[in-house]
């Protein structure tokens, strides 16, 4: 075995045997599903505070017929606006809604409220008005059966994105799903890039105080430490996201199963049934199974993963390369701050370009972010689950790898200077300094 | 006798300060070598470009006759100053991990490693973490990491700091039990003392230059001062006489030293003088017990030369 393979070894024996490795390893994924469940919980819960708005409507056509919304009541008023507005808050009032006499000619209506008004409010009252005055001017036209027809009329719409694929195959799409696999991907790519890189930048800070490495360069090239840490490393990692890929399917299998096992055959019918749509499904029950489908389609897992593995491993090893640099650099992790910030900020605006690249992956702005070596990881992360040319990956995977091939060999010799230099911060000029220095 | 290893006119320079210039030196086999000099001098440099960790910016380093190669790393082992392990490492591993990249194999580093270990009589701490260790425990291990690989030439770097007098002495023994068995070492230290005891050739290295070159007795012999001390049973003040104008008496600084062994005199000679004249001379007047030259010792050596006294 070659000397950066005997490193790497025991990086990894060493790391995979630690208590902190365990525990992040159960840990993580708990605290994923955590959050998870958190962020859905905070998306879905309405508020409690209940709001009533009393209504003063001189119509007299809108205020019965206006219904209770979630937490929006409305009360119903035979007191002026004046006298409501004198009496203040003390009725516990959210807001006062004035419905003039002339409502079907003139749909103005006013809202006074004690506290600023919300989205959700004046769109549930304009939706509310907007359709009892659109009822009303229908009545006019005496139609028969009217209350029938409206009914009738009445059509909650299902959509059911397909996509075209390059050999003219259509596939089920679902934006959701590509939204949340590009923001979970996206931040996953950046998590792991900053947490093993930080690794790699501490393994060399700790080695060089503990004065390990005056041991190890009279039998190894500094390169050759440098990239065994790196390589170690990276084997952590990726025995690491195999545990949660395996950990994930299986405890994901079995939550789908156990809480959707009709849309999963809803999605088998519609994998099944080429374009057709099944009838006598429910439409939700369609829309999940659109979803599931997307996430039963072997090829599109396949895809995620691989392409997933392979920008880990170049965003990751490019960055590793420059805290490798930053860590032989530096004797204690206190002087990291200033050198670190050339590493965080592309990270940093890689995470700002990829919250946009998601809405609209195929803007400018993304593609070049997509090719930039520094940020392509996170954000040909997020845009690939909306498709992207295979071209246009490789390009990016092509500079992705030849930009760390670069790197590598820019840090080596940083790395080589640096582990022998202590007790003064070096600043930048000395690093660019230090890549100079013959050996 | 042929040099392991040579320096030839090496100089090396880093920004603000030169650390060797124009230093050359030959190194027997089958030497225990003394590399000398104050912290800063420039041995470490020195060492490191020896071990290829730096290379110089002029001047040749040759190992057995041939410019040194990366491959001789392996003919080489080097204890640093600074001594370095993974504290959270269980030792025996640490030390199979380090033979390894020395280029053992897994199964001879293992069977070498119990060997050592047992001489050392610290076969339980095989498992232990090195955090567990004392600092001189730590150390031990560590020369035996050093050792391992039996390299022809040794490099130590203050290996005694640290160390009990009883296993400094342990240590002692097993770098010359090394140099018997073929190995040489070269051995940078300021302790003189130890100097003394095990170097056979130094090099004394002062503000980048090479000061002061070649056989510790010889050098102690040049610098030889040219004082007598003598012990003596019989009247202290007939010899005195005896000694008369040709000889002058080294009158202590101290009356009680000269109170507590009035039986011992230091003379050196006004004029050149033999030295048979000078002890039959005291032989007629008192009965001699001993009769030394006064060698400096290397601490003096140093000292002195450091201040350009030499």
């Amino acid at each position: 075995m070659g000397k950066i393979g005997l490193i790497a070894r025991r990086e990894f024996n060493e790391r995979v045997r630690k208590k902190s490795f365990i525990i992040t390893t159960i840990l993580m994924p708990l605290f994923f599903v955590g959050i998870m469940v958190l962020m859905v919980w905070i998306m879905t819960r309405q508020s409690d505070t209940v709001r009533e708005i009393a209504v003063v409507d001189r119509s007299g056509m809108i205020a019965p017929r206006l219904t209770n919304e979630g937490t929006i009541k409305y009360l119903p008023s035979d007191r002026s606006f004046e006298e409501l507005r004198d009496e203040g808050t003390s009725d516990g009032l959210f807001g006062i809604l004035v419905i003039g006499e002339n409502i079907m000619d003139d749909p103005r209506v006013q809202l006074y409220t004690y506290e600023s008004s919300t989205v959700t409010i004046e769109e549930s009252i304009t939706s509310q008005i907007r359709k009892i005055v659109e009822d009303e001017k229908l009545k006019t036209y005496n139609i028969d059966n009217l209350d029938q027809i409206l009914r009738d009329v009445d059509t909650p719409i299902s959509i059911q994105t397909k996509e075209i694929t390059s050999s003219g195959e259509t596939r089920d799409s679902s934006s959701v799903l590509s939204m949340a696999a590009a923001y979970i991907f996206g931040i996953l790519i950046y998590m792991f890039v900053f947490m093993y890189g930080n690794m790699v930048m501490q393994g060399v800070i700790e080695e060089k105080s503990n004065k390990v490495l005056e041991v190890m360069v009279s039998s190894v090239r500094p390169f050759q430490l440098m990239m065994g840490k790196i390589i170690g490393i990276a084997t952590v990692a990726i025995t690491q996201l195999l545990i949660w890929v395996v950990f994930i399917a299986l405890v994901g299998g079995a939550a789908i199963n156990y809480f959707a096992g009709d849309a999963i055959d809803a999605a088998a019918a519609m994998n099944m049934a080429e374009g057709g749509m099944p009838v006598n499904v429910d439409p939700d029950a369609i829309d999940q199974a659109a979803l599931l489908s997307r996430l039963t389609d072997m090829r599109y897992l396949l895809t995620m993963t691989l392409s997933f593995i392979v920008y880990f491993i170049g965003g990751y090893l490019l960055y590793a390369a420059m805290f490798a640099a930053v860590g032989s650099a530096v004797d204690n992790e206190k002087d990291t701050q200033n050198l670190q910030l050339p590493i965080t900020i592309p990270l940093i605006l890689a995470f700002i370009v990829m919250i946009s690249a998601m809405q609209d992956p195929h803007s400018q702005m993304a593609v070049w972010f997509s090719m930039i070596p520094f940020t392509s990881p996170i954000i040909m992360m997020a845009r690939i689950p909306y498709g992207v040319p295979s071209w246009e990956i490789a390009l990016s995977i092509g500079l992705l790898y030849a930009t760390f091939i670069g790197m590598v060999w820019l840090a080596g010799k940083v790395y080589r200077v640096g582990i022998f230099m202590y007790g003064k911060k070096p600043t930048f000029a000395e690093l660019f300094k230090w890549i100079r220095y013959k050996y | 006798m042929d040099d392991i290893l040579r320096v030839e006119n090496v100089t090396k320079r880093f920004a603000d300060h030169t650390a060797l210039d124009n230093v050359s030196l030959a190194i027997p086999r089958r030497s225990v070598y003394g590399l000398l000099g104050p912290n800063g001098a420039g041995k470490s440099t020195l060492i490191r470009i020896i071990n290829r960790i730096t290379a110089p910016d002029s001047g040749k380093v040759y190992l057995n006759g041939r410019e040194i190669a990366p491959e001789d790393v392996y003919k080489i082992g080097y204890l640093p100053e600074e001594r370095g392990l993974y504290k959270q490492m269980k030792v025996g591993e640490q030390a199979i991990y380090f033979a390894q990249l020395k280029g053992l194999s897994r199964r001879e580093a293992t069977d070498r490693l119990r060997t050592w270990f047992k001489r050392f009589g610290i076969e339980y701490w095989w498992d232990k973490k090195v955090s567990e260790l004392s600092k001189g425990m730590a150390q031990k291990v560590q020369f035996i990491v050093t050792v391992l690989h039996e390299p022809e030439l040794l490099i130590f770097d203050e290996p005694f700091s640290g160390f009990d007098p009883i296993n400094a002495n342990l240590l002692k023994d097993e770098i010359l039990r090394l140099r018997d068995q073929g190995a040489t070492v070269i051995f940078s230290t300021h302790n003189m003392a130890s100097v003394e005891e095990i170097c056979d050739h130094i090099t004394l290295i002062n503000q980048s230059r090479n000061i002061l070159t070649g056989p510790l007795e010889q050098i102690r012999e040049q610098h030889g001062t040219n004082i007598f001390e003598v012990t003596f049973r019989g009247d202290r003040e007939r010899l005195k006489q005896a000694l008369g104008e040709r000889y002058a008496v080294l009158e202590s600084h101290e009356p009680e030293e000269e109170a507590l062994s009035p039986n011992k005199i230091k003379i050196t000679p006004r004029e050149d003088g033999n030295v048979r004249d000078l002890v039959s001379l005291i032989n007629d007047n008192v009965e001699i017990r001993s009769f030394a030259r006064i060698i400096p010792s290397m601490n003096d050596i140093f000292i002195k030369a450091v201040a350009g006294q030499l």
